[in-house]
Order: C-alpha cells, then sequence, then structure tokens
C-alpha cells in the first residue's frame, strides 16, 4: 500500500482536462435536454416514448367522417402524416389529405311560404356535378339566346324549394386533395428553426401556403418563445365564373373566371412548464386577408317590405379586407392517470365578428393499455356587422350583404369522446366521436310578414367520426 | 416516463442515508442533514439519476443508445450531445492510453468469462473477437458514430463513475448540505462535513467481503477503485486479472489486485485507476509518474 | 475546482419557474404534448374553420381550403 503525491504527469493532466471538459459539458446538455426526459425505454404503461437524441419515424393515419343533419354535406377525408425525427432534433413533416364532400347546402335564400325556383349555370357534362333531375332535384333549362355565346352555354339548371322548406342546392360535390412539407431543426443558438409549404387543389379552388418558424428555449428548457410567420395564396376558379356582388342570380356563364386571396399572418408563442404536472401555452396571432372572401355560389334574398316574400335573389358580397387577431391560452394538467386540458381563444376581427371559444378534455389512463377522454367545447361568436338574414326592396342595397349564418351571431357545442388503444410500446389505435350543434336566432325581431313563420337560422348540426392510429418505429 | 424509485431512507448519524441497487451494485447517498423530507428529495433524485443513465447506456438493453449502436449491424447510428461527450472522452483516453483504453473491447468477454475458475481460452477462441476490437476502426465524427459489421462498445468502464459526478451535481443543485454519493466504491463528495471536518472512507478488503482493508479521509473530491477483488481466473498458479490488454486480446500480467485514485471528479478518478491497472507491474510507477493520489494493492 | 463549476451550472435554474430536470417526468408523457394527435387536432380546425367565422389561435388561422 502506498500513497503517493506528485505533480501530474502528461496523462494525468490530460485526463484531468478532458474529464473537467465532460462534466461540464454534460452539466450543460442535461440541463438543456431535461434529465428525464433523456430517460430512454420503455415508461410504465410500457411505452417507448424514444426521447432527444433518437432518430424515430412517426407515421399518423386518420379517417375522417363527417355527416350534417338533414341529409345536407357529408364528408369522408383520409389523412396521413409522416414525421421524421433525427437524432439531433432535426424533423421532417410530410402530410396528405384527401376529401370527397356531397350533399346540399343551404344557398342563402330565406324560406318562403311558396315554391321557390332558383336557376344556376350547368355543368358541362363530365364534371362532377353534373347533376340529373333524379338526383339533384334540378332540372336543364333553355336560357334565351344572347349573341355570341356557345351552345352549351345556353342551357342553364334549375331547381326549386318547396314551401317553407330551406332552399339547398343540392348539386354539391367536390374533391380535395392536398399535400404538406416542413422542416424544422435547432441552429447554433435557436433551439427550433423551420420552415414549410402546402398546396390544396379543389375543383374550383386552389390553396398555397408558406410558413417559417424559430422558436427558442429558456430557463432549463421550461419556457420557450416562438414566432410562426404564415402565408397563403388562394384562386378561386367557381363553376360557372364569379358572380358581381350583388346582382341577380342568373343561369350565365360570368366573364370573370378566377378571383385570388392573399393572407399574411404570424403567431406569437409562449409556453411554459409551470410545474411538474402543468403545462401553458399562450398565443398571440394577427392575420391580414385580402382579396377574395366572398361565397361566389351563395345568395340572398331580397323580400317585400309588407309580406316578406322574396321578390329577387342577389349574390352575396363581403369586403375584401378582414383582419383578424387571437389569443389563445392553453393548460395541460398531468395528475395521477389523467390528463385534463382546458383552453380558452378570444378571436375578434374588423368584420365586427367576435367569438369566444372554450374547450375542455379529460383523459384516463385506464387499466394497460386503454384510455378514454370525454371532451366539451362551447363556442360563442357576435354577426359580422354585413349580415344581413335578407335584404327589404325598398331599402338602399348595401355595399356589402352575407346571409352566411356562419357570418351570424350563434352558440355551438361539441360534445365527444375519444377512446385509445395502445396496440404495442409503440402504436396506438383509436376511435373518437363528436356531435356539434349551431343555435341561433330563427325568428329574428326583424322579420317581416311570412318571414315570422319560418326559421330562418339554417345552422348546421354534425356528427363527427375519427379512426386513427400511431406508429413509431426506427 | 415515470421513472421508479426504489430508496430506502434511514437516519445513519448525523446523516439521512439513502440505499438502492442500480447498475448491479449497491448505491448510497448520505446528507448531513436533520432534515428527512430533503434527505428524500435527494435520494430521489440521485436514484433517478443512476437510474436515467444506467437506462441510457446499459448494453444489455436494445433500446439504450448503446444496445442501438451495436445493433446497428456496420450503419451510421447519430447520438444525442451527452452520449456524444462521453465518446469524445472515451476517444481522447484512447488517445491518450496508447490504445490501452479502449470501450470497443468487451466482445473479448465472451471468450474471458472472469468466475474464479481455471477456464482460460484458446488463442483460437481470442483471435477472432480481437480482430473486433481497435477503437481506431470506427467512424466517429459529427455525433454520428459507425462501428464495423461485429463491433460493439460497452461505456461500462466509465459509466458508473460518471453516474457518480452527475448525480453529486443533481444533488448539490438541491442542497448546499454536505453530501456523499457512493456506487459501488466509486464516490464523490460535495465537500467537507459541517465543521470542516472530513468525510471517513472505508477501502472495502479484496479478501474478504465486510473486512476493511484501510479509511481514507476525504474533504472534497473523488474516489474510485479499479480492482479485480473476486473477478479474475487461476490456473497453473497464474492469476488472471479481469483487466484485458486491448492490444493483446489477453489480461494485463501483474496488474495490483486493486488501484484507489483520489481525483477532483469520480470521472478523471476512475480513469486514472483503470489506466493504471492497464499498466500491469507498472502501476504504481504510472501513478508516481502522473502525480496521481493513490492507493495500490497487490 | 471542476465539481464546483459543475455545481455553478446546475445552480442556474434554481430559482426560475417551473420544474428541475428530474422532475419533468410527466411532461416526458406523450400525451403531456401540446398536440399529441396532430391528425386529430387538424380535423377538428378544419371542421371548425368551415361551420364558423373564427379560425385560429393554436396556430395559423388559414384554412387552405375554399370551404369557408
Amino acid at each position: 500500500m502506498q500513497l503517493k503525491r506528485r505533480k501530474a504527469g502528461r496523462v494525468g493532466r490530460a485526463i484531468s482536462a478532458i474529464s473537467a471538459t465532460l462534466l461540464i459539458a454534460t452539466a450543460a446538455s442535461c440541463e438543456n435536454s431535461a434529465v428525464a426526459q433523456d430517460f430512454y425505454g420503455l415508461d410504465k404503461a410500457g411505452r417507448d416514448n424514444f426521447g432527444p437524441g433518437i432518430a424515430y419515424t412517426e407515421f399518423d393515419g386518420a379517417l375522417l367522417i363527417y355527416q350534417e343533419a338533414g341529409g345536407r354535406v357529408q364528408a369522408i377525408e383520409p389523412t396521413a402524416n409522416l414525421a421524421i425525427h433525427g437524432a439531433r432534433g432535426q424533423q421532417l413533416t410530410l402530410g396528405a389529405v384527401a376529401d370527397a364532400v356531397s350533399g346540399a347546402t343551404p344557398n342563402g335564400a330565406v324560406p318562403s311560404d311558396r315554391t321557390q325556383t332558383f336557376v344556376t349555370p350547368l355543368k358541362p357534362q363530365g364534371s362532377s356535378t353534373t347533376v340529373t333531375s333524379a338526383s339533384g332535384g334540378s332540372t336543364v333549362i333553355q336560357l334565351p339566346p344572347t349573341p355570341g355565346q356557345v351552345a352549351s352555354a345556353s342551357l342553364g339548371r334549375q331547381y326549386t324549394t318547396a314551401p317553407n322548406t330551406l332552399p339547398m342546392d343540392k348539386g354539391f360535390r367536390d374533391h380535395r386533395a392536398a399535400l404538406t412539407a416542413g422542416w424544422s431543426q435547432p441552429l447554433g443558438w435557436i433551439s427550433e428553426i423551420g420552415g414549410g409549404a402546402g398546396f390544396s387543389r379543389e375543383e374550383d379552388y386552389q390553396s398555397i401556403t408558406a410558413n417559417v418558424r424559430a422558436a427558442k428555449n429558456f430557463n432549463s428548457d421550461n419556457t420557450t418563445i416562438s414566432l410562426d410567420l404564415n402565408g397563403e395564396f388562394d384562386s378561386s376558379f367557381p363553376f360557372g365564373g364569379v358572380p358581381t356582388g350583388l346582382s341577380a342570380m342568373n343561369a350565365q356563364f360570368k366573364p370573370i373566371t378566377t378571383r385570388h386571396k392573399t393572407q399574411l399572418g404570424f403567431v406569437l408563442g409562449l409556453t411554459e412548464v409551470m410545474t411538474r404536472n402543468w403545462l401553458m401555452a399562450l398565443n398571440y396571432s394577427y392575420d391580414s386577408q385580402k382579396g377574395y372572401q366572398t361565397d361566389p355560389y351563395r345568395v340572398i334574398s331580397v323580400v317585400d317590405p309588407t309580406s316578406g316574400e322574396p321578390t329577387s335573389t342577389l349574390y352575396e358580397n363581403r369586403p375584401e379586407q378582414r383582419k383578424t387577431q387571437s389569443l389563445f391560452w392553453d393548460n395541460k394538467l398531468a395528475f395521477g392517470p389523467t390528463v385534463t386540458e382546458l383552453s380558452y381563444r378570444y378571436f375578434t376581427d374588423n368584420w365586427g365578428i367576435s367569438s369566444h371559444t372554450v374547450e375542455a378534455s379529460e383523459r384516463i389512463n385506464l387499466a394497460k393499455s386503454w384510455y378514454i377522454e370525454p371532451n366539451v367545447r362551447f363556442y360563442h361568436q357576435n354577426a359580422a356587422n354585413f349580415y344581413r338574414a335578407f335584404l327589404v326592396s325598398n331599402a338602399a342595397l348595401p355595399a356589402y350583404a352575407s346571409s352566411d349564418t356562419r357570418l351570424s351571431r350563434f352558440d355551438a357545442i361539441t360534445y365527444g369522446a375519444k377512446i385509445g388503444f395502445r396496440v404495442s410500446g409503440r402504436s396506438e389505435l383509436y376511435v373518437r366521436a363528436d356531435y356539434y350543434t349551431q343555435s341561433g336566432d330563427g325568428h329574428p325581431a326583424n322579420a317581416i310578414g311570412q318571414l315570422r313563420g319560418q326559421d330562418l337560422f339554417a345552422g348546421t348540426k354534425a356528427a363527427i367520426v375519427q379512426v386513427g392510429y400511431q406508429w413509431k418505429f426506427h | 416516463m415515470e421513472i421508479p424509485l426504489t430508496a430506502t431512507l434511514a437516519r445513519a448519524g448525523r446523516d439521512y442515508l439513502g440505499a438502492f441497487k442500480a447498475m448491479a451494485t449497491p448505491c448510497e447517498v448520505r446528507v448531513e442533514t436533520d432534515d428527512a423530507e430533503l434527505g428524500r428529495r435527494v435520494t430521489d433524485a440521485v436514484e433517478a439519476e443512476a437510474r436515467r443513465i444506467e437506462a441510457k447506456f446499459s448494453r444489455y438493453r436494445d433500446d439504450s443508445i448503446i444496445g442501438r449502436i451495436n445493433a446497428a449491424g456496420g450503419r451510421k447510428t447519430a447520438v444525442d450531445a451527452e452520449t456524444a461527450h462521453l465518446l469524445d472522452f472515451a476517444s481522447q483516453c484512447f488517445d491518450l492510453s496508447g490504445g490501452m483504453f479502449d470501450i470497443t473491447s468487451g466482445v473479448l468477454r465472451r471468450a474471458w468469462r472472469f468466475d474464479g475458475s481455471d477456464r482460460v481460452p484458446g488463442a483460437s477462441d481470442i483471435k477472432p473477437l480481437h480482430k473486433l476490437v481497435g477503437w481506431n476502426m470506427v467512424s466517429w465524427r459529427n455525433s454520428c458514430l459507425t462501428l464495423p459489421a461485429g463491433m460493439e462498445i460497452d461505456l461500462g468502464g466509465l459509466a458508473k463513475e460518471y453516474a457518480v459526478d452527475r448525480a453529486l451535481a443533481v444533488a448539490r443543485a438541491i442542497t448546499a448540505a454536505p453530501v456523499l454519493v457512493n456506487f459501488g466504491g466509486d464516490l464523490a463528495v460535495s465537500g467537507p462535513r459541517t465543521g470542516e471536518t472530513r468525510w471517513h472512507v472505508a477501502i472495502a478488503s479484496v479478501e474478504k467481503d465486510d473486512a476493511m482493508a484501510g479509511m481514507l479521509e476525504l474533504v472534497s473530491g473523488a474516489l474510485a477503485t479499479s480492482g479485480d477483488a473476486r473477478r479474475f481466473l487461476l490456473k497453473d498458479g497464474v492469476r488472471y486479472s479481469h483487466i484485458l490488454n486491448p492490444r493483446t486480446g489477453w489480461p494485463v500480467k501483474d496488474a495490483p489486485r486493486s488501484v484507489t485514485v483520489a481525483a477532483p471528479s469520480c470521472v478523471e478518478a476512475g480513469m486514472v485507476a483503470t489506466l493504471a491497472m492497464l499498466q500491469g507491474k507498472r502501476a504504481e510507477q504510472f501513478l508516481k509518474r502522473e502525480g496521481a493520489r493513490a492507493w495500490c494493492i497487490r | 475546482m471542476v465539481t464546483a463549476l459543475v455545481a455553478a451550472a446546475a445552480c442556474t435554474a434554481c430559482t426560475a419557474i417551473g420544474p428541475r430536470p428530474w422532475e419533468k417526468d410527466l411532461m416526458a408523457r406523450p400525451e403531456m404534448q401540446l398536440v399529441p394527435y396532430p391528425l386529430q387536432t387538424a380535423a377538428d380546425e378544419h371542421v371548425y374553420f368551415s361551420k364558423e367565422a373564427s379560425s385560429g389561435g393554436r396556430g395559423f388561422a388559414g384554412g387552405g381550403c375554399g370551404c369557408n
């Protein structure tokens, strides 16, 4: 046995230096990446949560079925997402969505105690919105000849609405396909920097989106500040052309075929881990939209000032500028086997709309592989200042008018529940169902004549079912 | 992602003593305090850190980073910052030791089983395995490690000491009270006990389970021991120590039974002790030349 | 010297808001991510975007479709 003490030699000094480097460097990296999050392997429930520093891929697939009450819109939407995570925080995401929508949509006109007739341009053969009188309740009509028009354009489509029924166009059918791609990674002192783009195409609409994002973590990763910049460029090329706002509904093809809309906005976000159990996020968003925001298919009734009978039907017209702001506050609380989410959103815009949204969900992890998650959502909005259920024939035309109930004052409530099942440590299957109802004022004080006997709120009731699968792998 | 904690907590003199088993060894943490709640918090944090490091760097777990690297089959594995720092450290130690410290040498243990028996493998067993040893054959750059197919790495010669340093750092972030962290004889203290007194550390005997070979007094820093205690082979009167020379594939000859080194950190103490063992009969000479504070048992 | 530096690095977060690194076990659970099921969130936002006048908040208010 001997205890030695001498001046350190070359190897000893070097080991001393590299040991110090190792411990200081790992102390910093352990602080930054949250020790427990760095814990590799399976959690109590047997799930493989991967974690920072592990490269893995996550596949998400889901099928959404959406069905509105009263034989209105139904949609089937398969979606898939692939997220490829690199070991150093890089992330590549690819997404695809397909949409098949069909059914009847309220055209915006008020119900009447008499039969109403509407005319609209006839889609040529081969278009997916070909309508037969049997299925769509429409008939082909011969338009009065106009000089210089091609033969097919001299035909129109006409549909009728029975007395005391909400006028609906049953010829609505559309397909949509969308692709998204995004990339993000840490870069120097920036915790996350990235960008993405999306493309969506429908038969009468196209949308191109782009976004960039930067985020910085502070305070042992307990605080994140992020900024997202978003842009969207949309083209609307409605069937039959773009109608002139507040002109009479007709079956002619319109000379303007395409209108555009641009949207620019940002989201400033703060995410804070408040305690071991409580995660909070606060977002402020601002968006500016310019261009064509009118629904080209939607009309508004002009009614007689005493009888309330529709005397004419005009295409709606909306302002070309919209500026929106929202404040979103999200909380997630983990206690025992439960995770509670509570969020609130305040939204306001320069169209006079403001809204409050409260959402709550409670995930309860049951024995082993199952969980259930009931949820509820309350929504209230005020009407846009150009919302009119109808126009009156003896009054001057306003500059903008829309009878779209989505721009009216209404409340909406969603009830739902989700059941999830862990198939393996790395995959999960879930099913959820939601029921959504809007309720608004169907009998406004300004209703005239026969309108007093009609329900003027054409709100939606819809069931939403979604089946999804998540799979993580190397 | 909850880490199941199992530590027991007991009053021991002026300290609260937390004890648990991790990394196949008894682990303890002493907190000099009268506050049982503080003792519990420190113990839990220390155990969580020990279990995190054990799970992350265990070569026995397919889902650990080491398991993933070893199962990559010749493909590149990207690693996180913490693993990268440890691999950098191991790489530097390989260079400093002229290839004597090599984290790829673990494959040799398939031939060498140090169970106190006389089963010494033959050269034909060792040769094919020895071809799989050599940190200089791996590609380690830009936080990506590529092992040639068949090769493996093992941070076992490093992880326990690293866990001691990390656990002490975690404990010090919680309390200013004097703390001692001891994972199977590799230990570190946060500073002197109250009243500027020293920690007394017993050096376990290599011969008997409970006997004490000596007592060290420690004010600050760390102690680590490299030794063959009960892990050796004995054949024809030749004692084969469990310290393998990666350059030959055979145990180091005439190594001390154990080397205990004191240093500012447990990682440093452990590395100096390991390199001393690898020097064989020149262990003491090495320790003297490098100016280490060390205790050798032959 | 070394241990002193390690402790100094570890102590920078002592007084700040939020849990210590070893208390982040619950935050590491997948369901504690802000958006654990992106396709579910996307479906919700798509439906509400097409049925209400408000959009965004959680993220971008744009819809990427002509459904509004």
